[in-house]
């Protein structure tokens, strides 16, 4: 059964950063350059970065509360792109 | 002889030169793609300072993985005498060469500054060298990821085995027990964060950098393997 | 595909007038620009003609609107520049084999949309002028102008740009040593970020040039993969900003340094080798411009394979690819025979080499697709034949014969609430007027970032690397010891908001003189200048009068001190919903000092170099002041005769004022000297106690406070008396106007613990960058 919503509910996200497609990743571009020489095929490789957010509150609410701090805090939306996950 | 480690990013390979040269000593550069099967002609290697590979994923991690730092790894096994500086701190550090880590400044930013460095251990061809002089140098920071950074257990164990070489007499950067520098098990292996080769002539604003070298270069220190 | 839209043979009389109009919109080509284009070819553009006219026709690239004026500066080269006209930057020979290579460059607008790449990228682009040549770059320094710190997004922008610059150069490994941070309200909508570089030549290293030579040479690419990183960004940056800086998002370029520095590497070995014929970076317009201007000016044409350009983004189409400005690139020429050996560099270095065309001798550029001709011009019709306008201009006035306009705008900013805002100097002037206090004043101005101080700024950047700093950012000029002559090279910039806002023409001719003088007070003397001029709207008269007589000023007092200015940048329509920044000429300057000394050294041998702070206690203070800007209390008056007629007498007095400033510093045991130019003497001054040591000052609070545009203060040991003779003689008024002490600031009732007033002024930058 679910129960009503508490005062001390917790909700977890996760935000993954990555560059724009568009946009040159130096990151992935050195990784991928360092495997080459490692012996590795030719592969792929972006590199992005991972937040987690603890928020309390109703899950919509915190929910939008994180999609508006990745929105306009953890990403810059000029060279980056992010995807919020709701964690359990 | 003097070998010269450069990897893609390197950016201090020509200051060290010049310090080795001022020092009276010849040096050899050495490529990151060069696996040497014998270094054993060198009297030490030095691992400069810049931005190997761009020090993209973490400062040191891909350069750690380059084809001449097997070539280091045995050369220091067999006593050989090594010495990163800044970056190459980094490289030592992510090879397992050197204990601890060196993680992003307290401050969030790069440094540019003067420091004050107490020595602290004289063990090994580097620590014997700063010990013949006053406890005290002045050298150049310049980095952004230089927080020396240990559990407190190996905290403990590298105080124990008095590993810890160099200390900053005002911490600049948030690293553990104001650590600056430290050495290997042995001693033979250091790593510190300062510039000692940006402090040779008294127009640089100090003449430290001069106090690393022995007396005729460190050829009476190397570990011939 | 553009080419859908226009036959090749002749213009399409079916065309409709508003898809041509939408058209000449999107590649920014006026309708006088379009008649030229039909004139010039014989016919209409077609395909990726636009794109190519779009690009190398920009304000950016043709500098259209300032060629004719820029001209003038040819006027002040000497015998010591080596030729290097129209190359990426200025060569000066300092004698004894040693030469540098150096240039400013803006990046203003893109530093507005996204500071640390902006930044970056205007960092790594001014380096790459630099090392194209064969010269290794040595040292940075940057110009910069933010708003108020209240202002929309400024704290923001301050710290993306200062870690765009730091990020970008201590990691190429090139030390950033010098440069000037400005906050004024003109620069809220508009910032201004100006980046110089210099490069060293050793006597063994040859020049490169960019002029292409010997058909059937190949036509090489070298460096990163071509990706989409501001396509039309020429095109852009060539325009005012309107409110949606969002929907231009595709034009960010990355920076990156790691590559840059490969590509220093490999290029400096492969020139030092002889293996490059020709060579320059793309920069601005990408591959056409570094294309068509290298082509152009060896009087060929090339044979391009697009489709053989590496790419980041397989989806690129021809003109993406003409047009990209993907960051640290470049194109360079060379002797098939040499190919293989300059290639296995590269590979060394981890780059790629890659044969993009030929050169031909006919004078056209044909560019292919997949085997398929796309365009074949003559490339002197795009490079040379780039329309030049004589932008309308006035006849310039100074403000002060101007009054009305001059008093209105300085009662709108006295207005401005005084714990919210900086009180800018025009504000304090009015107070110095009748000052009763020195107090009040200098606690305001501890408040403020305008006045703070700029350590947490330049602690970011690395100004040692390279081996050669021997005074870096924490000094009034950079010093870097020349390896084999072991002589000074001094680096120092100007151009100061609050007297450029004042009168234009004064603020251009103290941006030369100022960096001069502060050469001088160390014994130095300035051997070349670059510019960087950042200006509004050009097809608005008034912004191109300020421009023009800008321009001349600079001509004439550099002239005047026989400094020749061998490169330059300009950067129009730096303005917002029409509103436009104060005209700010940016010069970077470069001086010689004939050894570097250390302080403390004895004077008799050359190796005495005074100090920038208080080196002792008890010592004496003198004044120096020159006697074209003492004029008790006439500052208008004084400023109007300066820019007026009289300029040109006054200017060819002051070589001989400046050098008998620089044989005083040279023979007599100076402590420590400065140069204060703003804010007054007590406050000057207390800029320089970071020793520790404090001074004392025996003047009237209205002296204390009094703005100048330059007073010099030499600190000497209290037994001993410099020979001020030659100087009283040439008409500079010296005075000794009080004494160093320990640890405390005394002037009039200002009474403060050095060590209070250097926290104060750390607190107040700290606030805005921690």
């Amino acid at each position: 059964m679910k129960q009503s919503v508490q005062p001390s509910m917790k909700q977890k996200f996760g935000v993954r950063i990555m560059p724009r497609e568009v946009i040159l990743d130096t990151q992935g571009r050195a990784v991928e350059q360092t495997l080459r020489l490692e012996g590795y095929p030719p592969i792929g490789v972006r590199v992005g970065k991972y937040v987690e957010l603890e928020l309390e509150g109703p899950p919509d609410e915190a929910r939008s509360t994180a999609e508006k701090i990745a929105q306009t805090l953890l990403h810059n939306p000029l060279i980056e792109t992010f995807i919020l996950e709701t964690k359990e | 002889m003097i070998g010269i480690v450069r990897f893609p990013g390197t950016n201090c390979d020509r200051d060290v030169a010049q310090w080795v040269h001022e020092q009276g000593d010849s040096y050899k550069f050495l490529w990151h793609l060069d696996r040497v099967a014998d270094l054993s002609s060198f009297d030490a290697l030095i691992l400069p300072g810049g931005f190997s590979y761009g020090d993209y994923l973490r400062s040191g991690a891909l350069a750690a993985r380059s084809p001449v730092m097997a070539s280091v790894r045995e050369y220091a096994e067999r006593g050989g005498a090594v010495l990163g500086i800044c970056n190459g701190f980094q490289v030592l550090v992510e090879s397992h060469l050197l204990p601890g880590a060196l993680v992003r400044n307290e401050n969030l930013r790069f440094i540019d500054d003067w420091v004050e460095l107490e020595t602290v251990s004289e063990r090994g061809p580097w620590g014997e060298n700063l010990a013949a002089s006053p406890p005290t140098l002045r050298l150049p920071i310049a980095h952004g990821e230089g927080r020396f950074y240990a559990s407190d257990s190996e905290l403990n164990r590298l105080e124990e085995r008095q590993q810890v070489w160099l200390r900053y007499v005002d911490n600049p950067n948030g690293s553990r027990n104001n650590i600056a520098g430290v050495l290997n098990e042995k001693g033979n292996v250091a790593g510190l964060m300062p510039h000692p080769e940006r402090a040779i002539f008294s127009w640089m604003g100090s003449q430290d950098g001069r106090r690393f070298f022995a007396r005729g270069g460190t050829k009476s220190h190397a570990g011939r393997g | 595909m553009a080419g859908a839209f226009l036959p090749v043979a002749a213009p399409n009389p079916t065309l409709e007038e508003d898809d041509m109009k939408e058209k000449l919109k999107h590649y920014r080509i006026s309708e006088a620009e379009y008649e030229r284009i039909g004139q010039l070819l014989g016919r209409a553009p077609a395909g990726v003609e636009w794109a190519l006219f779009s690009a190398l026709w920009s304000e950016h690239c043709s500098y259209k609107s300032s060629k004719v004026h820029l001209k003038k500066f040819a006027s002040t080269l000497t015998p010591s520049v080596a030729s290097a006209a129209g190359e990426n930057a200025g060569i000066v020979d300092l004698g004894q084999g040693e030469r540098v290579v150096f240039k400013m460059e803006s990046h203003n607008h893109p530093s507005f949309i996204e500071p640390t790449q902006g930044a970056a990228t205007g960092v790594g682009g001014i380096l790459r002028d630099i090392f194209t040549m064969g010269a290794r770059p040595i040292a940075s320094a940057d110009f910069l102008c933010f708003g108020e710190t209240k202002a929309d997004r400024m704290p923001q922008l301050v710290d993306g740009v200062v870690r765009g610059i730091s990020g970008y150069g201590n990691a190429v490994g090139v030390p950033t040593v010098t440069g000037k941070t400005q906050f004024d309200p003109t620069y809220n909508r508009n910032i201004l970020v100006n980046a110089m570089s210099v490069g060293l030549l050793l006597p063994e290293d040859p020049v490169a040039l960019s002029a292409a030579r010997g058909p059937g040479n190949d036509v090489v690419y070298v460096g990163a993969k071509t990706g989409k990183d501001g396509v039309h960004g020429a095109a852009m940056a060539s325009e005012s900003f309107a409110e949606d800086t969002e929907a231009k998002k595709p034009n960010v370029q990355i920076g990156d340094p790691f590559f840059e520095k490969l590509l220093i590497e490999s290029c400096l070995e492969v020139i030092g080798k002889k293996l490059v014929v020709a060579i320059q970076d793309m920069g601005a317009a990408g591959l056409t411009s570094s294309s068509f201007e290298m082509a152009a000016k060896g009087g060929l044409g090339f044979e391009l394979h697009l489709d053989r350009v590496p790419l980041r983004d397989l989806s690129m189409g021809p003109e993406e690819i003409l047009l990209s400005e993907s960051q640290e690139r470049m194109l360079l020429v060379c002797e098939p025979a040499h190919f293989s050996e300059l290639a296995e560099v590269f590979s060394r270095w981890g780059l790629d080499a890659v044969r993009i065309g030929k050169v031909r001798s006919a004078r056209e550029m044909q560019i292919f697709w997949h085997g398929e001709k796309l365009a074949e011009l003559d490339p002197a019709l795009i490079v040379d034949q780039a329309p030049v306008y004589e932008r309308p201009h006035g006849e310039w006035k100074s403000p002060r014969l101007r009054r009305a306009d001059f008093s209105s705008a300085r009662g709108a900013r006295a207005d401005a609430p005084p714990s919210t805002s900086a009180p800018t100097p025009s504000a304090l002037e009015a107070t110095a007027l009748q000052p009763t206090a020195l107090q009040p004043i200098m606690e305001q101005r501890l408040k403020s970032a305008a006045w703070g101080s700029r350590e947490s700024i330049y602690r970011q950047y690395d100004q040692r690397v390279g081996g050669m700093t021997a005074a870096g950012c924490d000094h009034q000029i950079a010093v870097l010891r020349l390896p084999r002559s072991h002589r000074g090279l001094l680096l120092a910039t100007g151009g100061r908001c609050s007297w450029l806002k004042r009168d234009v023409v004064v603020g251009a001719l103290d941006a030369v003189l100022f960096p001069s003088l502060q050469m001088a007070v160390k014994g130095g003397y300035p051997v070349g200048a670059t510019d960087c001029l950042n200006f509004g709207n050009p097809e608005r008269p008034e912004i191109m009068t300020e421009f023009v007589a800008s321009v001349e000023a600079i001509r004439d007092v550099c002239m005047a001190l026989r400094i020749p200015v061998v490169s330059g940048n300009v950067s129009f329509y730096n303005e917002t919903l029409g509103e436009g920044v104060t005209s700010t000429p940016a010069i970077g300057l470069l001086g010689l000092l004939p050894q570097v000394g250390c302080v403390g050294g004895e004077a008799a041998t050359g190796e005495n170099q005074p100090g920038d702070f208080f080196q002792r206690e008890k010592s004496k203070l003198f004044l120096v002041e020159l006697p074209w800007v003492e004029e008790e209390n006439k500052l208008e008056w004084r400023l109007m005769s300066l820019a007026a007629a009289q300029t040109k007498s006054i200017l060819s007095g002051i070589a001989t004022q400046l050098a008998a400033i620089q044989h005083l510093v040279m023979t007599n045991q100076i402590l420590s000297s400065q140069l204060i130019g703003e804010g007054g003497l007590a406050w000057g001054l207390a800029g320089f106690t970071k020793s520790g040591i404090g001074f004392r000052l025996e003047r009237s609070t209205r002296d204390l406070v009094k703005d100048s545009l330059y007073q010099m203060v030499f600190e000497v040991d209290s037994r001993r008396q410099p020979d001020f003779s030659k100087l009283r003689a040439l008409g500079l008024k010296v005075s000794e106007i009080g004494h160093t002490q320990a640890n405390l600031i005394e002037a009039a009732d200002w009474r403060m613990k050095v060590e209070e007033f250097w926290n104060q002024r750390r607190a107040t930058m700290t606030e805005l960058i921690h």
